[in-house]
């Protein structure tokens, strides 16, 4: 599967991501905001979020990675790791 | 898919929880070990239409659109029932969310609809599913993205918090 | 139009314009009686409203009274669904609806609460009739 096909990391774009998965205003995201203590994220939403940033940047999270999809700043780590290993 | 063996009507009975009038699922007609299809036959004798006005039109036999979608939805209640296998026992199904569940095309009495679900993730008790609901080979709904859960059956008490329906 | 729900949403606030937007949002009351048909199957002496029968709440309060500029619409799709509590015979659901417009359509947002707190809320996507 090409990376190019997919789209490129974007923190913002990213942001944008995970607020509109998690129903919540993109102000919230900040980069630090814990998903699930700070955004109420329960263990149905935190699924969804790896689920949407798999099929988005066409990457997959293992279940052992899971748990560090808890800030945004985290969040952009994995994929950022994730799109370098695989180009 | 491979040519999995499906499920008898009194097999999707035994299965799911949901009685008239709303186990929407007729049979199953493959049951992998991933993706699920199975068969909802509607007609004229559907319970809903007891409120049909004295001359109603096309438009007015379009079977509930929201139905499609608890219909489809336990087709993927009974693959997912069948991958949490007897940690399931006593809990209840519950949905907790959908996107991107557009409708195509309405339903009428006489059409057989074919709803097909493919499991996306699970992991723990929650679990993800995406699909397409046919009618003669033409899409009548897709599903983005449903989750689904088992919960402990008390967890839905008004007194308990959060679940859902 | 056949629905499997027969309670009928009570308007309690009339659909007006937010001051400076194009939005419209106004407000109805559902009471969820036991003796709604959905309950003897779902499920049999555990009594839940089926997810799908809250969304039929928030549908037919949103299409009881559209937007005036909007003119004669139609459901196109589900955007998104979220179920936050269980609702359970004898509940009366609070319906908060937000109207703005989307590209050629509308969105209809719609929070839903009951006695015991947030229940549902919901993203529906509705276009003009005549587009095809």
């Amino acid at each position: 599967m090409s990376i190019d096909a997919v789209a490129p990391l974007d923190r913002e774009e990213l942001r944008k991501l995970l607020a509109d998965t998690i129903d919540t205003d993109v102000s919230e995201v900040s980069d630090d905001a814990d998903f699930v203590e700070a955004l109420g994220v329960d263990s149905l939403m935190a699924l969804e979020v790896v689920v949407v940033v798999e099929r988005k940047y066409g990457i997959k999270i293992a279940e052992t990675e899971m748990r560090s999809v808890r800030t945004l700043e985290s969040t952009y780590e994995l994929v950022h790791n994730k799109l370098r290993v695989a180009s | 898919m491979t040519a999995a063996a499906g499920a008898t009507s009194a097999e999707v009975r035994a299965t799911l929880p949901h009685r008239y009038p709303i186990l929407l699922v007729d049979r199953v007609l493959e049951l992998g070990e991933q993706e699920i299809r199975a068969v909802k036959a509607v007609t004229f004798n559907e319970p809903w239409y007891a409120g049909l006005g004295p001359d109603p039109d096309q438009e007015d036999l379009a079977y509930p659109p929201f139905l499609l979608i608890e219909s489809w939805t336990q087709t993927a209640g009974v693959l997912a029932k069948r991958l949490a296998g007897s940690e399931a026992d006593g809990q209840v199904m519950l949905f907790g969310s959908m996107t991107g569940i557009e409708f195509h095309r309405p339903v009428h009495p006489g059409d057989v609809v074919e709803h097909h679900a493919r499991l996306e993730r699970a992991v723990n008790d929650t679990m993800i599913f995406e699909g397409v609901s046919r009618v003669a080979g033409e899409p009548v709904l897709t599903v983005g993205r449903i989750t689904m859960a088992f919960r402990p059956g008390e967890q839905l008490n008004p007194a308990a918090g959060p679940a859902t329906g | 139009m056949i629905s499997p729900v027969q309670a009928v949403p009570e308007r309690l606030r009339p659909l007006a314009r937010e001051e400076g937007s194009e939005s419209w949002s106004g407000s109805y009351s559902v009471e969820i009686s036991e003796s709604e048909p959905v309950f003897a199957g779902h499920y049999p002496d555990f009594p839940i409203f089926p997810g799908v029968c809250v969304m039929e709440c928030v549908r037919r309060a949103a299409e009881a009274e559209t937007p005036p500029p909007a003119g004669k619409l139609r459901l196109d799709s589900v955007e998104s669904t979220r179920f936050l509590s269980a609702v359970h015979p004898g509940d009366r659901l609070a319906i908060e609806l937000n109207w703005s417009p989307r590209g050629e359509g509308w969105r209809c947002q719609a929070k839903v609460a009951t006695q015991h707190g947030q229940a549902a809320t919901m993203r529906l996507r509705y276009l003009p009739e005549a587009v095809a």
